[in-house]
């Protein structure tokens, strides 16, 4: 035996387990200083006005309840139209298309929509509908994050589903079921915790866009709940008010960002929870 | 091959001249096989020589994956299910299978069983209930899950897993119960109950198991059939087959020479 073969092992698997390790830290480090200068900077500035107030008139001070309610409308809005969507899309490409050239296809073209760039999408919704309707509305803008949304649904379904053993799938269909009935009472169901978890995701996703609300939605210095006008939005609201020159907006940007990032840490908890295997239920 | 077998004995399914491609592959030839009503046909052989495939003919569960096809004649009750007039669903509905891994669905117990059910029989909360109950008894199961008919199947054992999914087959009542390597994920006491059961359910039913184990074969089988690289080398009652075949290569196989 060589012991100076093995040292030299156990030196270089070391520095890989350091150089890991530093990576690790690096990235995590990162994250700890944003987490911690938002709270540091934004947590003074949540009180009640916050949530009661619509955004201020330059010069004044106010709060964030119409760029919160336009961020639910909107965010709402657009899971319930992109969810059902991307489900029956992602469901299709796993289990009826799987191996055509469609689905194929469809697969390559929902990547390219994953990864395009958000400000591409307003554009896209400005130009076949603020455009043709003559005004920025929420409708608009829930469209824009609707197209966001599909691609992330039709993702994450098709993978959980791919996840499911064929052998349960033959099993149910060796009993005589369709194949609908297969996958509405059996595939789905046990691909559930993954559907909804990229559900979950597309739901972080969407609420820290910015870009294609600045094309569609626009924003709405006061209260609005009609969906035909421009809306104010959290993500609109914190960029309008980090630029401005007044220190007071900028805590109040401070806090909405705040708010957001904990709705979204919130939001990835609850999706990574549901993700991780659960005990046998 | 020699086709052994009493007369009396009426046939369930006739095989004739069965190939099954793979794509390009020709996994099964020329196959001609009877499986006999309320017999255990196991059929055996070395990993890869069809066994499994021929298996999967007999409910066309093979047309969920594109490229791959039989031809021949498979008569079932003198129906051919190769067909293209064949329903699928209604073939699967008369023709149970039980997989090598237990496969219960994510729902409950009762759920498990009475999914099939419920595919093609309208039936009453109670009538259901002792429908559920009846396939449960069968399959040796009830008096261990009695109690916890809500709790999902997958808090199960193997062992149970595997019988829940016997009796989720046999409560559908089907003419022939299809078994792939039934006991291959399981230990010994569960194969033991499992075995037990086929015995018993083959008074009813007429079951084709396809095993690895030659002592499961020898043990639950009235009738063997011997495969080899595609091929059906040779066929007969069991008892027979494992004492005195007609072929080398099947005494070669069960005497443990090769395979």
């Amino acid at each position: 035996m060589n012991r100076g073969r093995y040292l030299r092992r156990r030196i270089r698997s070391g520095i890989f387990l350091g150089l890991s390790v530093g990576a690790t830290l690096f990235g995590l480090g990162w994250l700890g200083v944003i987490l911690g200068t938002l709270l540091y900077e934004g947590f003074s500035g949540i009180d009640l006005a916050m949530f009661t107030e619509s955004t201020p008139p330059p010069g004044a001070m106010g709060g964030l309840l119409n760029a919160i309610f336009g961020s639910l409308m909107m965010g709402t809005i657009a899971v319930a139209v992109g969810t059902p969507i991307g489900l029956l899309a992602g469901t299709y490409l796993a289990e009826y298309g799987r191996y055509t050239r469609l689905a194929f296809f469809l697969r390559f073209v929902n990547d390219i929509l994953l990864s395009a760039p958000s400000i591409v999408l307003g554009l896209f919704i400005y130009d076949v509908m603020v455009l043709p309707m003559g005004h920025f509305s929420a409708f608009a803008g829930a469209a824009a994050l609707t197209v966001i949304v599909i691609p992330v649904v039709v993702r994450t379904t098709e993978n959980m589903l791919l996840l499911i053993p064929n052998t349960l799938r033959e099993a149910a269909i060796a009993l005589g079921a369709t194949r609908s009935h297969v996958i509405r009472r059996v595939t789905w169901r046990a691909a559930q915790a993954g559907i909804v978890t990229g559900a979950l995701l597309a739901v972080a996703r969407i609420s820290g866009e910015t870009a294609p609300l600045l094309f569609t939605s626009l924003n709405n210095q006061f209260w609005s709940v009609n969906p035909n006008e421009p809306m104010a939005s959290l993500p609109v609201a914190i960029f309008q008010m980090a630029m401005s020159p007044y220190e007071d907006w900028h805590r109040l940007a401070w806090s909405g960002a705040l708010l957001i990032t904990m709705a979204v840490l919130a939001l990835s908890i609850t999706a990574r929870v549901l993700e991780s295997p659960q005990e046998r239920r | 091959m020699t086709m052994a077998g009493n007369a009396h004995d009426s046939v369930k399914v006739a095989i004739k001249n069965l190939n099954f491609y793979y794509g390009a592959h020709r996994a099964l030839k020329d196959i001609s096989l009877p499986i006999l009503r309320n017999k255990v046909t196991a059929i055996i052989g070395p990993s890869g020589c069809g066994k499994s495939t021929l298996l999967r003919v007999l409910n066309r569960i093979y047309e969920i994956y594109p490229h791959q096809r039989a031809e021949g004649e498979v008569m079932l009750d003198g129906e051919d299910i190769l067909s293209r007039k064949q329903d699928l669903n209604m073939l699967r509905a008369k023709v149970g299978m039980v997989f090598q891994k237990p496969t219960p669905f994510p729902m409950t117990i009762f759920d498990n069983i009475a999914f099939g059910i419920n595919l093609y029989e309208g039936l009453s909360r109670a009538e259901m209930a002792e429908r559920v109950e009846t396939a449960l008894r069968r399959a040796a199961l009830w008096d261990e899950v009695k109690d916890k008919l809500n709790q999902s199947g997958m808090s199960l054992s193997g062992g149970q897993q595997q019988r829940l999914c016997i009796a989720r087959s046999v409560a559908t009542k089907p003419e022939l119960i299809l078994m792939d390597e039934p006991c291959s994920a399981l230990d010994p006491i569960s194969t033991a109950k499992i075995e037990e059961l086929i015995s018993e359910l083959s008074n009813d039913y007429t079951i084709a198991l396809v095993t690895h184990n030659m002592q499961q074969a020898s043990r639950v089988s009235d009738h063997t059939a011997f495969m080899f690289l595609g091929e059906l080398v040779e066929f007969g009652e069991t008892e027979k087959i494992f004492t005195t075949p007609t072929n080398r290569r099947t005494e070669d196989y069960i005497t443990g020479r090769f395979g």
